[in-house]
């Protein structure tokens, strides 16, 4: 008898059982400071500024390295995955992240309000697949920041992701991207007081064209890197171009060899430093190091 | 002791009759009925073991008139107390040998199956010669095998009164002497009434009391 | 009780090929019903429960059911394509959230969705093994998935190509597995996911390969224009990403004209929802918008009017079944007459032997019911299986 209260019982249960199901749990995630992330050293800048302790900024790419062209490894990426919210610079500058994962949704394009002003690379390589390829543009400059009018939009970007991500403290961010636009306002009113006499300058390379658009400069640029000394050919162009334009100033993103200065003052061509700043500097902040750049153009256009 | 009183017993829808004013056997007796066919002597044990009903007249057993129990008593009373050999054997196709012997433990709520009876039960068979067989089906088993099934199920419940219908009838002579040694064994060592009806004249010197049916109803016309 | 449940037992034991018959025939009356509803049961949780977890699916425009299989449950057919573009519009518009979802490729026959993190959060899906991709030509697995195949973190995954013939098209890409997921008893589970831009490299929209403007790479150069260097078919493209090739990949054209096979947009709000479903209204429109749920209802609206034909076929065949149960029943007891007089003779009363062979019955109409709810056991376990089979591939 038992066995066959058993079997009914048996019977009864897994007919219970048939409907069960477990529905998924969602666990609220503990309030935190907000963490994010840039792609490159203004706009870490800009966000510390606006932020303020709302939160924590982040670039991690190590010193010395030209985040243009930096490859994170995996764990950093990870750590980008992590972020509540992306900065990027756009005009293409942040090759790496059209190659890695990253939540699409959490990336901030900070200069997409300005995408028609983006000034296209002029003499760069490109390459298609066969005749009928698809043509690759050879893309856009990206040092935009060095203009500061366009800074101070990048930096209203940062604002308004900021603002979603905290609503509740609109009002601080206001007031910390007003003093931010006020000292970029500064530095475009210096570089247009600095820049007012029209004199032909050279480049080191090809990064200064934002600053050339906005102040209407005359500006050739080569490819030479600081570190390096350049071709002989360089050298003769260098000559051909000095006898149709006679340039007295030379901007490089960094202080270049001493043999290459020297040579350089041999064509009467003074080496003025301007630091494009993309990656953190080793003293002091993006401000400083605009104004270092202002004071020794100022100086040299002095002479 | 049996004893009857003024019976009359009639089939619904047959001629056949029978009447029988009295008769005692008493307790422990071992009684043959004898009598040509249709002399009534199934109809009479039948009677005796309350599986038919008369029409009139009184059977006791001991101090229990069967007659006057209800039909649910009298069936227990059977179950319980009477050891009933039939003709036919009357076994259940689908049960074991063992399981047919234990068969009125199952059938009565009044009778406990316990280890002691499962015991009872081996060694009955054993006695008979069954001892190897009590996991086979019945229909397996030979005619003389089958009646022995039902002998032993008539005496595992130890009944007081055994009653035989012609359960030597068309057996082989081996088969014979064990059923008649196992019925008059049982009944001689427990005390119990035994009642057989028999054709067989060989078996009639066992019996204290011959009770021919033929003659007796010839007695009375 | 136990002794007559013994010789109901003894005699079904007895008569066990009759016993086998009934008991398999009412446990499939039994079983057939209930089968089909816990199947359809289940078929409705599981569809509407993903379904409703789905707020808004933005496609081309075609078959809608066919788009809400495909983005719900990888099903191999495959709705119209549209570009990567909307989904950015979408974003832009501060409606929704808009997650891109290109499930077109399969890697030995498991489908590869390509999709962006934001899938992860929105299932939230959780790594449960090794780590989460991070870069192009990484992929994740989901439980089943690896479980089936072995798959451990760092093997190769290796997408099937599309057309063996089809030489300007998908290559078999060799892809890095970096992680599993944990279960969720979803059809996640069965899906293997890349980064969107990865299934791009898969469809050769994106690849990688030697520098042409370097002279190693002379003899793949087809023609110079200008500045633009056009490759021949000698260009090593390379069919795995590593970490020394990873730089040379990059993507032809505007990532707004490729293509992705829908939108999954979480709108801000209710009002958001009803703004962007406004935008794709109208017969012209390229694309449609669905509410997962309502295309989902529909279709169980046909699979219950569908079930109720069945099921009262079902009680047709069942009632005829039952009746000719009972007749075996009953011609058995009349077969059974000698027995039940033998037990009436040894002394059994009538209830006795009706109470035998009610246990009988019980035993037949009890053992059926086990089995029929073995089997509905075994369906609701493969249920998630047979309905992949029937309703989405």
């Amino acid at each position: 008898m038992r066995l066959w209260w058993l079997t009914l019982g048996g019977l009864a249960l897994v007919l219970a059982l048939i409907p069960a199901c477990s529905p998924r749990k969602i666990t609220p995630a503990p309030a935190r400071k907000p963490v994010v992330y840039t792609t490159n050293y203004p706009l870490a800048y800009f966000a510390e500024r606006i932020a303020g302790d709302a939160a924590d900024v982040r670039f991690p790419a190590p010193p010395g390295v030209d985040p243009a062209y930096w490859e994170p490894e995996t764990s950093v990426i990870e750590a980008y995955q992590q972020a509540d919210l992306v900065l990027l610079n756009g005009a293409g500058y942040e090759k790496w992240v059209e190659r890695a994962t990253l939540a699409a949704s959490r990336l901030v394009n900070t200069s997409a309000a300005f995408e028609a002003d983006y000034i296209p690379l002029k003499d760069a390589v490109t390459h298609s697949h066969g005749p009928e390829g698809q043509h690759t543009h050879a893309g856009f400059a990206f040092t935009t920041w060095l203009d500061p009018h366009l800074a101070q939009r990048q930096a209203e970007a940062i604002r308004e992701a900021l603002m979603r991500l905290m609503p509740e403290r609109a009002a601080d961010f206001e007031e910390n991207l007003r003093a931010l636009a006020a000292d970029l306002a500064g530095l475009d009113r210096e570089l247009k007081r600095i820049t007012a006499g029209g004199r032909p300058l050279l480049a080191s390379h090809p990064v200064y064209q934002y600053l050339e658009r906005r102040y209407g400069l005359d500006l050739v640029s080569f490819h030479w890197e600081p570190d390096q000394m350049p071709a002989p050919g360089e050298w003769r162009r260098l000559e051909r171009l000095l006898k149709r334009r006679p340039a007295r100033l030379m901007l490089w993103e960094a202080e270049p060899l001493e043999e290459v200065r020297n040579r350089l003052a041999g064509y009467g061509v003074v080496v003025v430093v301007f630091d494009a700043c993309a990656n953190r500097p080793a003293q002091g902040d993006f401000l400083t190091v605009m104004r270092e750049n202002l004071a020794r153009l100022e100086r040299a256009l002095a002479d | 002791m049996i004893r009857i009183c003024d019976l009359d017993f009639a089939y619904p829808n047959g001629p056949f009759r029978l009447r029988l004013p009295e008769l005692q056997l008493p307790r422990g007796t071992h009684a043959a009925f004898i009598g040509p066919s249709g002399s009534g002597k199934t109809t009479l044990l039948f009677l005796l073991g309350g599986v038919l009903t008369p029409r009139a007249g009184h059977i006791w057993a001991g101090e229990l008139e069967i007659t006057a129990l209800e039909e649910a008593s009298r069936r227990d009373f059977r179950l319980r107390r009477i050891g009933m050999v039939f003709q036919e054997f009357e076994l259940i196709e689908y049960l074991t040998v063992r399981d047919n012997i234990l068969l009125p433990y199952r059938l009565c709520r009044r009778l406990r199956l316990n280890g002691a009876v499962v015991r009872r039960a081996e060694a009955l068979a054993e006695k008979v010669a069954l001892g190897d067989k009590l996991d086979r089906f019945v229909d397996c088993l030979s005619f003389g095998e089958r009646q022995r099934v039902g002998l032993c199920r008539a005496l595992v419940i130890e009944p007081e009164l055994v009653l035989a219908d012609e359960p030597t009838a068309g057996l082989d002579p081996a088969s014979k002497a064990l059923v008649v040694e196992a019925l008059l064994g049982y009944a001689r060592s427990s005390g119990a009434t035994l009642v057989m009806v028999t054709h067989d004249g060989d078996l009639l010197p066992h019996f204290d009391q011959v009770i021919d049916l033929g003659s007796f109803q010839e007695a009375k016309p | 009780m136990r002794d007559l449940l013994h010789l109901a037992w003894r005699y079904l034991a007895y008569h066990r090929a009759k016993t086998v018959v009934l008991v398999l025939s009412i446990a499939l009356i039994l079983y057939v019903p209930i089968g089909l509803r816990v199947l359809v049961r289940q078929a409705r949780a599981e569809l509407a429960s993903r379904a409703a977890s789905t707020p808004l699916i933005l496609g081309a425009k075609g078959s809608p059911l066919e788009l809400v299989l495909k983005v719900l449950y990888a099903g191999r057919q495959d709705p119209p394509l549209m570009r990567y573009g909307e989904a950015e519009r979408v974003a832009k518009s501060g409606l929704a959230q808009a997650i891109p979802l290109y499930i077109r490729y399969r890697a030995q026959g498991d489908p590869i969705i390509g999709t962006t993190l934001d899938y992860f959060a929105f299932r939230g899906l959780r790594i449960a093994e090794g780590r989460q991709m991070t870069r192009l030509g990484d992929c994740v697995a989901g439980a089943e998935v690896a479980r089936r195949r072995g798959l451990r973190p760092q093997d190769a995954v290796v997408s099937s190509a599309e057309n063996l013939f089809d030489v300007g098209g998908a290559y078999p890409l060799k892809m890095r597995l970096t992680g599993i997921l944990a279960p969720t008893g979803t059809p996640d589970d069965r899906v293997i996911f890349a980064d969107l831009k990865t299934t791009w490299v898969i469809e050769g929209l994106a690849h990688g390969h030697q520098d042409l403007s370097r002279p190693e790479a002379a003899a793949g150069v087809l023609a110079r224009k200008g500045a633009n260097v056009i490759g021949n078919a000698s260009v090593v493209e390379y069919n795995e990403v590593t970490d020394d090739n990873i730089a040379s990949f990059h993507f032809h054209g505007d990532p707004a004209a490729y293509p992705i096979t829908a939108v999954i947009a979480l709108p801000r709000d209710e009002k958001a929802a009803t703004l962007l479903m406004g935008r794709y209204e109208g017969a012209a429109a390229a694309h449609q918008i669905l509410r997962p749920i309502e295309v989902i209802e529909d279709l169980l609206r046909t699979v219950l009017a569908v079930e109720k034909f069945v099921v009262a076929a079902l009680a047709l065949v069942g009632a005829t079944t039952l009746a000719t149960a009972t007749l075996v029943f009953l011609l058995s007891l009349r077969l059974r007459r000698r027995e039940m007089e033998t037990l009436v003779k040894l002394g059994a009363s009538r209830g006795r032997i009706a109470a035998l062979v009610a246990s009988e019955i019980a035993g037949v109409v009890g053992a059926a019911a086990v089995l029929a709810a073995l089997f509905t056991w075994a369906t609701a376990a493969a249920g998630a299986n047979l309905l992949r089979r029937f309703l989405i591939e």
